[in-house]
């Protein structure tokens, strides 16, 4: 596969001043400084087909936006190597950026005092967007995110949903071929995560646009990403679809159980049995994994042996088994 | 330079003015803040001049000669170089990235991207009007020769001033912190400058002229117009060099900021 996007053994990693405690330790750091490296990348590899949708995910702090920052060209890997659209982002930077579009949800590219119609204005010229297209893609964009009302109003006085629709809209005015989201939809209410997820996944739909994008939000991701790409402390954990996911470590289904009477649920191999609710004796949670154990037999076993009232088998949801991920290397 | 670059700097400088002066009242009364507090320097000098009649040879006219040079520059550095000013803020809060993101030159976007236009406005009337009052009375004689060297000389004090900045910002990629830094190299020097140069300990004056060169902002193009006693002891072509000095220091500045960028550091979120 020839991706558009093409990372191989990507490195990167950080200095950081370590200080001693107190005022020795102060002056031991200005004397002679002591620097400890941290890996904030470690050989990651991936390739994004032109038009793909992925979804970037990790805990805080596992290198995301460190990866993002040399996917757009503002920082050096230490090695490996990107190549982005036949580009190294890095060294053609402004032949490269020309191409793309960045959000960063937490930084506004707005003139925060000035009517959000002139930073678009601003990056009209600064992009050399032609008259056409520019007048086209805003027409559209501010309909598709009912944005006619705060044009004209000044980016201080919109609210953190209006703000992040200019900004996605301000990264998309040149019409970029690619474009990276960092946390797009952080801070913003219910209906306005569900106003740009619609956007970005018609956007997505309609020209073609490959997109990666990193967000703590899992229904960002299951709405619209199809493949996903796990990544903590550094390295690459999963890369591969979405419903993969739920097949490589959302194995465990729980059965929830309900008996009429009071009785004992006897041990059953590979399968924990525990009582969720100590106020009612009645009541009995399962939990197996569904390799292991026939979901048939065991319900076929269960409804022989004891008084059922009611019985419901659940899926893990992809968030706690996103959070399995996270927390399995902890128990490593 | 191609046209649409002509075009983004016109647009770069009506929304900076657009953003500054969005309350014009404000606006003005701001301006006028800085060009009292200014001012308040000048009228400390002029005082004391009234004291003493004159500092070595220089009287309260043409003291006050010199220091309209110091304001006329700053108030024309300040429209371009509000931004290098102010870069180490950028690079702490990670605004630099957004400057990577965008397909134009690093310093052509942090020069044009930003102008405080209250000092800018400021310090410009305060230095015009300090030049009004006293180019008659100092005996300036006005020709195609002496205009065009005022031209060239206020063109270089730019060139100098903004060498410093330019510096400080390049600095910005290694250290953090650079205040401190701006206020010896850049701020003390300047108030030095406020006074003839001769006036000052050896060290301070060779620093001056050779280390940070403060002295051709102003002291030199004064003593151009001027030719006080005091100048005999410094070389004479000293007069005629704030252009070249200003391109030279700000070449210098250029290459170690392009040597510098590499060493950017993105803050984290």
């Amino acid at each position: 596969m020839d991706g558009l996007i093409t990372v191989e053994h990507l490195h990167k990693s950080y200095r950081i001043s370590k200080r001693g405690k107190g005022i020795p330790g102060m002056l031991a750091n200005l004397v002679a400084p002591k620097y400890e490296k941290k890996d904030a990348v470690k050989d990651i590899s991936f390739q994004i087909a032109e038009g793909e949708m992925v979804g970037f995910i990790g805990p805080n702090g596992a290198g995301k936006s460190t990866t993002i920052k040399m996917l757009s060209g503002i920082l050096y890997p230490d090695s490996g190597q990107i190549l982005v659209d036949g580009k190294v982002p890095y060294r053609q930077r402004k032949q490269y950026v020309g191409n793309i579009g960045v959000v960063f949800g937490q930084k506004s590219q707005l003139q925060w005092d000035l009517p959000v119609i002139d930073s678009f204005e601003l990056l009209k010229a600064i992009y050399r967007i032609p008259d056409q297209t520019y007048k086209r893609n805003l027409a559209r964009f501010t309909e598709m995110l009912d944005m006619q009302e705060f044009l004209k109003q000044p980016v201080r006085q919109l609210s953190l949903g209006q703000r992040m629709r200019a900004d996605i809209v301000a990264a998309l005015l040149h019409d970029p071929k690619i474009v990276f989201f960092d946390e797009p939809t952080i801070g913003v209410d219910v209906v306005g995560k569900e106003t740009i997820r619609t956007f970005i996944r018609e956007l997505n739909a309609q020209d073609q646009i490959t997109m990666l994008f990193t967000t703590h939000d899992m229904q960002d991701i299951e709405k619209t990403c199809k493949r996903l790409l796990i990544i903590d402390q550094g390295n690459k954990v999963y890369d591969g679809a979405l419903s993969g996911i739920r097949e490589m470590y959302g194995t465990t289904r729980t059965l929830d159980l309900e008996l009429q009477t009071e009785v004992q649920v006897a041990p059953i191999p590979h399968v924990t049995i525990s009582r969720p609710d100590d106020s009612n004796p009645r009541k009995w949670q399962l939990q197996f994994d569904h390799h292991a154990v026939s979901v048939q037999e065991l319900m076929g076993f269960l409804l022989a042996t004891y008084p059922v009232r009611d019985l419901n088998i659940s899926e893990p949801e992809i968030e706690s088994i996103i959070r399995n991920i996270y927390g399995g290397r902890q128990s490593e | 330079m191609q046209s649409d670059t002509i075009h983004l700097i016109g647009v770069y400088l009506k929304t900076t003015a657009k953003a500054w002066f969005q309350y014009r009242v404000d606006a003005i009364m701001r301006s006028l803040a800085v060009f009292l507090r200014e001012a308040t320097g000048v009228v400390v000098i002029y005082l004391t001049l009234m004291k003493f009649q004159d500092l070595n040879g220089w009287n309260v006219y043409e003291m006050l000669f010199l220091c309209s040079l110091l304001f006329l520059t700053y108030g024309i550095l300040i429209i371009f170089f509000t931004g290098l000013r102010d870069f180490g803020n950028t690079v702490r809060k990670g605004e630099f990235d957004r400057y990577l993101l965008r397909p134009r030159g690093l310093l052509f976007q942090i020069i044009f991207v930003n102008a405080d236009w209250f000092a800018a406005v400021g310090h410009g009337c305060l230095g015009i009007s300090l030049f009004l009052v006293t180019a008659g009375k100092v005996g300036v004689v006005w020709n195609v020769g002496t205009v065009l060297y005022y031209l060239f000389a206020v063109l270089g004090g730019v060139l100098i001033q903004g060498a410093i900045f330019l510096l400080l910002a390049a600095l910005n990629f290694y250290l953090l912190e650079t205040d401190s830094l701006k206020e010896l190299l850049y701020y003390d020097m300047k108030k030095f400058a406020a006074y003839p140069i001769s006036i000052y300990s050896k060290v301070i004056q060779i620093c001056m002229i050779y280390v940070i060169p403060f002295a051709f902002v102003n002291y030199f193009p004064a003593q151009f117009f001027l030719r006080k006693q005091d100048g005999a002891v410094y070389p004479f072509a000293c007069l005629y060099l704030t252009p070249v000095v200003g391109g030279g220091v700000y070449l210098l500045a250029y290459l170690f900021w392009r040597y510098s960028i590499r060493y950017y550091k993105s803050s984290g979120n």
